[in-house]
């Protein structure tokens, strides 16, 4: 027992003699430690603002890119656009190859078989500060190029915007759609007697949180389905009076806002123009569905006096299924010469036309737009479309009536009062940008009162008219 | 048919039609720390309109610095209302974007400002570098946060809440500007809004001690846990009067005015106030404030006018380019 405690006291000496004298370099190194602890946490603390710096400058440099210049290359447009977006220019075209093929008509034609370019235009568009934008558009299909469309628009509000240059007038339904997605290639009879562009100023605008579309504006003046400046004896730019119509409409889509509503898709309004027409302005002729001439006043009428023209107009489109139908009068007062009697002509066109999307993509007023591109590797086909269309263009019988002393408007041998035109259309859109369409037109003529089939002078009132319409276009 | 009658009939269809539907969308420009006070604000007008006119409104918000926010409104962002951090930049918008009137900031009670702040520090738990006022800011190793006072309402608040701390302390300019040039010194990281700086201070775990909006400070701790931050209410601090405003040219252009109107009001209603509370701003209701008493410290609170001279002036000599700001931070 004793030689054990005498070995446990060594042990507890020699234990405090070397924890004393190691304890000094204990403590050195818990200080060491210390350091080192507060060395790694400002290194850490420094690694960290390096960090955050650079994801500052990288913030900032995202911002930056954001502000910069942006160009845009898509399948819808060729675009350079300011950082924030309020100064842009757009460059779009717009092609489209046909080709017609009249049956059974042999001889009666007034126009032939025949492959064309029916529209060759290129769009420029822009916008400066947000609020001032204009489209240039010149078409190079005819045999001169041809000046489409020049106007400047300045939205002062989105309720309140001024537009003043050559542009469409608003009055037309389908003569306001985008030539390229309109339903078949060619425009129904209405569109041949409401005006085309003419050369004015108009007020529009966004009402009701964009339910009520309203333009109001005065123009030049043009005939039934005409251009300003396309008729013969008229120059482009200037106007063959000093009287100006004015146009009007408004259009109303109510439930525009409520996406979930059965009725979305519904719009409806009315467009109309009134004004004076002085003999130089000249009387339009109408076309077959087909682009045959089919209509035409004598060489010696002339329009002179009150113009005035009424559309009612509306559309409904629900998921892949489209209607759209309107009805234009145009009240006209014409002169069958320089000395003849006024007579007021009251001449009327409806139509209309319904789609149904087979590929289920959702019908509009502005267009299909495919869910696939056309793609024979990956068997992906794009959209199709079959439209239908039946349409009416009644002539006044005024037009055809003798008026003594002279002659009737109209040579009643040479006209008709009245065509129908049943159109049946497939629509195979290749991509956002590409479509082409098959059109059939069957197209009937009444005559008026005493003409017959066998007395008629124009061959092509013998028959009814039957032509199949191609198209291949490009638009983007 | 007639012409009249189909132009009559059609007309009157298409007016009625339209009529009917009425969704109204408003854009409220705002500054950082925001955010959660205009969705439980906007939610609360939204069923406040809906039941007195019927109207749906809807409105959006745009948060960011205060003064990069007015720089927007000012380069075209339609803003229909601004509720930014401070007067100087809705003078900005009035001034060099004249798209409301001078005498802007008359047309609401409280100078247009409905509610007030104040800057705080939010310090890590435990408060391990011992920051109890504005002195021990720059005390040697002491990692200061705040956002740039050139682009964030929330930092320029803060930066004359230092400024104003020293020359009350030390009754001068000289010793102001050397003890402000001395804090800044310390700050490692300069943000663009005061959201940015509580990412840097709270998630990047930068720094000792965040400058930062009372609101802003309670909010971290609500969010991020009392077990991880602590606030420490200064002896003295800056009275904050974020101001609102509606954009005249653009709530006219858009047909909104009324709207746009009603919604400032209503940030003074009862209702309004008490959002403002529960988000930690101070309501300028006697009442509401006595009910929320508990929620803000008790702090010795000077204003601009009293310090600075205003705004205007205080903006001119501290954070124009070349002021003062710009030459204690030059580095």
């Amino acid at each position: 027992m004793k030689k054990l405690t005498a070995t446990a006291c060594t042990l507890l000496f020699a234990l405090t003699g070397f924890t004393a004298a190691t304890a000094p370099a204990f403590a050195a190194e818990a200080d060491d430690i210390q350091a080192l602890r507060e060395q790694i946490s400002q290194l850490d603390q420094k690694l960290k603002i390096l960090e955050r710096k650079q994801e500052l400058k990288d913030e900032a440099a995202a911002t930056a890119a954001k502000a910069a210049p942006k160009i845009t290359v898509t399948d819808k447009v060729i675009s350079i656009a300011s950082g924030d977006g309020a100064n842009f220019l757009k460059f779009h075209a717009l092609v489209q190859a046909d080709a017609r093929w009249f049956f059974n008509q042999s001889g009666a034609l007034t126009a032939n078989d025949a492959f064309l370019v029916r529209r060759a235009r290129i769009f420029l568009d822009g916008q400066f500060n947000t609020n001032t934008t204009f489209l240039l558009v010149p078409d190079f299909a005819g045999s001169a190029p041809t000046l489409i469309d020049a106007y400047v628009n300045q939205a002062f509000t989105p309720q309140f915007q001024l537009r003043a240059g050559r542009f469409r007038e608003p009055v037309g339904l389908e003569q306001l759609q985008s030539d390229s997605v309109a339903d078949f290639t060619e425009r129904s009879f209405v569109s041949q007697i409401v005006p085309n562009r003419d050369i004015g100023l108009q007020l529009g605008g966004d009402l009701f949180n964009g339910t009520l579309n309203y333009a109001a504006g005065v123009f030049d003046g043009v005939p039934d389905g005409q251009n300003n400046g396309a008729v013969a004896g008229t120059v482009t730019n200037t106007d063959a009076d000093n009287n100006k119509d004015v146009a009007v409409r408004v259009f109303a889509q109510p439930f525009k806002n409520d996406s979930d509503s059965a009725l979305h898709g519904l719009g409806f309004g009315v467009g109309a123009t009134d004004g004076r027409q002085l003999p130089a302005s000249g009387l339009a002729g109408y076309k077959t569905e087909a682009q045959q001439s089919v209509f035409a006043y004598r060489a010696t009428s002339i329009i002179q006096g009150k113009t005035t023209r009424v559309s009612p107009q509306a559309y409904y489109y629900y998921g892949p299924f489209g209607l759209l139908g309107e009805y234009a009068l145009s009240a006209i007062h014409a002169r069958p010469s320089a000395t003849g009697n006024e007579i007021e002509l009251r001449n009327q066109a409806w139509q209309l036309e319904a789609g149904y999307v087979l590929t289920g993509e959702d019908a509009g007023y502005t267009g299909v737009v495919p869910k696939t591109v056309f793609d024979w590797n990956n068997g992906t086909w794009g959209a199709f479309e079959v439209v239908t269309r039946l349409d009416v263009l009644a002539i006044d019988k005024k037009a055809f009536a003798p008026n003594p002393p002279g002659l009737s408007l109209a040579d009643p041998l040479a006209n008709p009062s009245r065509i129908t035109d049943y159109g049946l259309g497939l629509n195979w859109y290749l991509s956002k940008t590409v479509r082409a369409s098959l059109d059939f037109y069957h197209g009937t003529f009444d005559l008026p009162g005493g003409t017959t089939t066998a007395n008629t002078t124009k061959p092509l009132l013998r028959n009814s008219e039957n032509a199949l319409v191609t198209r291949f276009q490009i638009s983007f | 048919m007639k012409i009249k009658s189909i132009l009559i009939l059609t007309l009157a269809a298409a007016f009625t039609a339209a009529g009917f539907a009425k969704d109204i969308e408003l854009l409220n420009v705002s500054y950082d720390p925001t955010r959660e006070l205009y969705v439980d604000y906007n939610a609360a007008f939204a069923k406040y309109w809906l039941a007195k006119t019927g109207d749906t409104v809807t409105v959006k918000q745009s948060h960011g610095g205060s003064g990069a926010q007015a720089r927007q409104v000012i380069d075209g962002l339609k803003a229909d209302v601004v509720t930014l951090a401070l007067a100087a930049d809705v003078d900005a918008i009035a001034t060099n974007g004249k798209l409301l009137p001078a005498d802007w900031q008359t047309r609401l009670p409280n100078n247009s400002a409905p509610y007030t702040s104040t800057i705080v520090f939010l310090v890590r738990k435990g408060n391990p570098k011992g920051i109890k006022d504005w002195d021990d800011l720059v005390k040697p190793g002491v990692g200061v946060v705040v956002a740039n006072p050139k682009t964030s309402g929330g930092a320029r608040w803060a930066y004359l809440s230092v400024w104003g701390f020293a020359q009350k302390k030390w009754g001068s300019e000289e010793k102001a500007r050397a003890f402000t040039a001395a804090v800044y010194k310390n700050v490692p990281v300069l943000d663009s809004g005061a959201r940015g700086s509580t990412t840097t201070f709270v998630q990047r775990e930068i720094g000792d001690v965040l400058l930062a909006w009372e609101n802003e400070a309670y909010l971290a701790l609500k969010e991020f846990g009392a077990d991880k931050f602590q606030i420490v209410v200064p002896s003295v601090s800056i009275l904050a009067e974020p101001t609102v405003a509606v954009v005249d040219k653009v709530a006219d252009k858009k047909g909104t005015a009324a709207v746009a109107k009603a919604y400032l009001e209503y940030l003074y209603s009862d209702e309004g106030q008490e959002i403002a509370a529960r988000n930690y701003y101070r309501p300028r209701n006697p009442t509401i404030a006595a009910k929320y008493a508990a929620n803000f410290a008790k702090v010795d609170l000077f204003t601009i006018d009293e310090v600075f001279g205003g705004w205007t002036k205080a903006q001119k000599t501290h954070f124009a380019d070349g002021g003062v700001f710009d030459q204690i931070y030059a580095k």
